[in-house]
């Protein structure tokens, strides 16, 4: 199975009509005002995607299978308070708060008929014709009745291929995710069909991720031996997005980010972002003495701690994607940054959007147990450099390659 | 119980997401936020109260393939989309007048040459030239980021910074 750029904006653009599709069917149906938010397709393993959807909530979903021009599952999944919401417009009573056959029957009938807008919209795109089941109803909390039985789903270390949008009602607290897990088989199919140029082995691609895995853990060693709070990779996905869906996935506040160019096989952009007290947790770990800031900043010496840290994990994570890959990749001096999230991001999109449309982001998130530290890592390589880097790769040297945990540049610091 | 649909006079901002651009009129305010290297261009024309705001990315559309599908996305054909679209709606082009904002350039990074905040402000600038559209009030450059809001009735533009030192600015 190959990839290649051209086709993954295919798919891109087939998501992002299946969800307008989707979103204008339930204001229809509903009177409710509503706006289609981020659109990916994700690169994620099975374990990924379990722990990225069991946040601890109760969730509602409408499931149908896919036959015909493509194959898979498209669930729909509300938390359970946004399905009791609609519900209660829908059928008009207050209070609604389980699921009795009436409510579940509303329930499905929304569910459906956002599964058939997301399912017309691929159909179009795809210009083929896709069958679909009965839909089954699904109340859960873990991921299991939801996608434990689909075949499709990958297991715990296999890279799947997902399809992810969110939808949101304007000025209301209801919102729901939209799942595709098409089968590889049928994936293949269209895939092959829809490829313009030779692209990427899909396992390389996988290879080349359980590489930069190793690398997100490397970051968090790095930053657990810097600053003595213990860390951990807390997610991690491969994603492929439109280069405008990068700033808009960062959070509208103010944040505390490391930038970096980096220079190589492939090229690209690497950026470490902090919240607000994560960064003055960092600080505090890595500067034994009070300092002195001015007002709302971090002062010179907390500037330089945090530099310090993000050019170190930078080397971490950059040396492991070289190693995989058998060549070198230089990075820039360190940039701080303490703005609005999405700002920082923005100029990074621009260079790169003079030569292309879409980008793989390397997406993690690194978190400590107990205390304040969440950094969000994200890497956006050139796509041509990356394809290139992809097709030079030896697929039997993945697995031969040693995690490179290189602590010698802490001791040198 | 808590009533959902559009609720009367509270009226949300209209985000405009990057590349994308929204004409409007009266009241309505139109919102662009974490603007670094991207450009907010904002037209209106006083008299009828019709403007529109573009979020705009990249300088040159003229030389892309996709910027007829996506004109929002680059200053030049962001510029010409607005005002064509403003005229349709009624305003008079000799009368629509121009703000921009955001621009900057925070990382001096060797592959950003002069700095692709600067490109995107001085394509802007070109094209509101070529066209006759005076260029009233500006916020550019720097190394902050900027969220706007404009409103076509009164023109105003307002760029919010997040750091105390540049603060609020009405444009």
């Amino acid at each position: 199975m190959k990839l290649d750029v051209t086709t993954l904006g295919t798919f891109y653009r087939m998501a992002r009509e299946g969800a307008g599709l989707a979103a204008g069917r339930l204001t229809r149906m509903t009177g409710v005002e509503t706006q289609v938010g981020i659109t990916k397709l994700n690169f994620m393993r099975g374990r990924e995607i379990r722990h990225d959807f069991e946040d601890g909530s109760e969730k509602v979903g409408v499931r149908v299978e896919l036959s015909g021009g493509l194959e898979g599952h498209s669930v729909i999944v509300f938390d359970r308070k946004s399905a009791l919401r609609i519900v209660e417009m829908l059928i008009a009573e207050s209070d609604v708060d389980s699921f009795d056959e009436m409510s579940r029957s509303a329930a499905t009938e929304v569910g459906q008929v956002m599964n058939s807008g997301f399912i017309d919209g691929w159909a179009d795109v795809l210009e083929t014709a896709i069958d679909v089941s009965t839909p089954s109803f699904i109340e859960g909390q873990t991921a299991d009745p939801f996608f434990g039985d689909i075949d499709a789903t990958p297991d715990d270390d296999d890279l799947a291929l997902l399809f992810q949008s969110q939808i949101e009602a304007v000025g209301t607290e209801i919102g729901f995710s939209h799942y595709l897990f098409p089968e590889r088989e049928s994936m293949a199919t269209l895939l092959e069909r829809l490829r313009t140029n030779d692209g990427i082995e899909y396992d390389k691609l996988d290879g080349f991720d359980r590489m930069a895995e190793q690398g997100a853990e490397e970051v968090a060693k790095t930053a657990t031996t810097l600053t003595g709070i213990e860390t951990s990779v807390e997610i991690r996905r491969l994603n492929f997005v439109s280069l405008e869906a990068i700033p808009e996935s960062v959070a509208d506040e103010r944040l505390v980010g490391v930038a970096f160019e980096f220079d190589g096989t492939p090229s690209g952009y690497l950026l470490f972002l902090f919240d607000e007290d994560s960064a003055h947790e960092i600080v505090d770990a890595m500067v034994p003495m009070e300092i002195e800031t001015e007002g709302e900043g971090f002062g010179e010496m907390g500037e330089s701690a945090i530099k310090e840290l993000g050019n170190i994990m930078a080397s971490g994570f950059l040396d492991g994607w070289a190693n995989v890959l058998d060549t070198t990749i230089d990075h820039s001096p360190p940039e701080f940054i303490h703005d609005i999230g999405p700002a920082a991001v923005d100029p990074v999109i621009i260079q790169l959007g003079e030569t292309q449309e879409f980008a793989f982001v390397f997406d993690t998130n690194v978190v400590a147990d107990g205390r304040e530290f969440d950094c969000d890592i994200y890497a956006i390589p050139d796509e041509t450099d990356l394809e290139r880097a992809l097709n030079d790769l030896e697929i039997d040297k993945i697995d031969e390659t040693p995690t490179t945990a290189t602590f010698e540049d802490v001791e040198n610091a | 119980m808590k009533t959902y649909g559009t609720e009367p006079g509270i009226p949300e901002p209209v985000q405009v997401g990057i590349s994308e651009l929204v004409v409007s009129e009266g009241d309505d305010t139109l919102k662009s936020y974490g603007l670094g290297s991207c450009l907010a261009v904002a037209l209106y024309d006083p008299e009828t109260d019709i403007g529109g705001l573009a979020h705009v990315m990249l300088p040159d559309g003229d030389a892309a393939d996709n910027s007829d599908i996506k004109p929002g996305k680059y200053a030049d054909t962001a510029i010409r989309a607005l005002l064509r679209r403003m005229v349709e709606r009624g305003a008079s082009y000799t009368a629509v007048e121009a703000k921009i904002a955001g621009g900057s350039d925070m990382f001096q990074f060797e592959s950003f040459g002069e700095g692709v905040g600067q490109r995107n402000t001085e394509a802007a600038k070109a094209e509101l030239e070529k066209l006759g559209v005076p260029l009233i009030a500006e916020d550019v450059g720097g190394k902050h980021g900027r969220t706007v809001e404009f409103t076509p009735e009164t023109g105003k533009l307002i760029v919010r910074t997040a750091d105390g030192e540049h603060g609020v600015t009405e444009l």
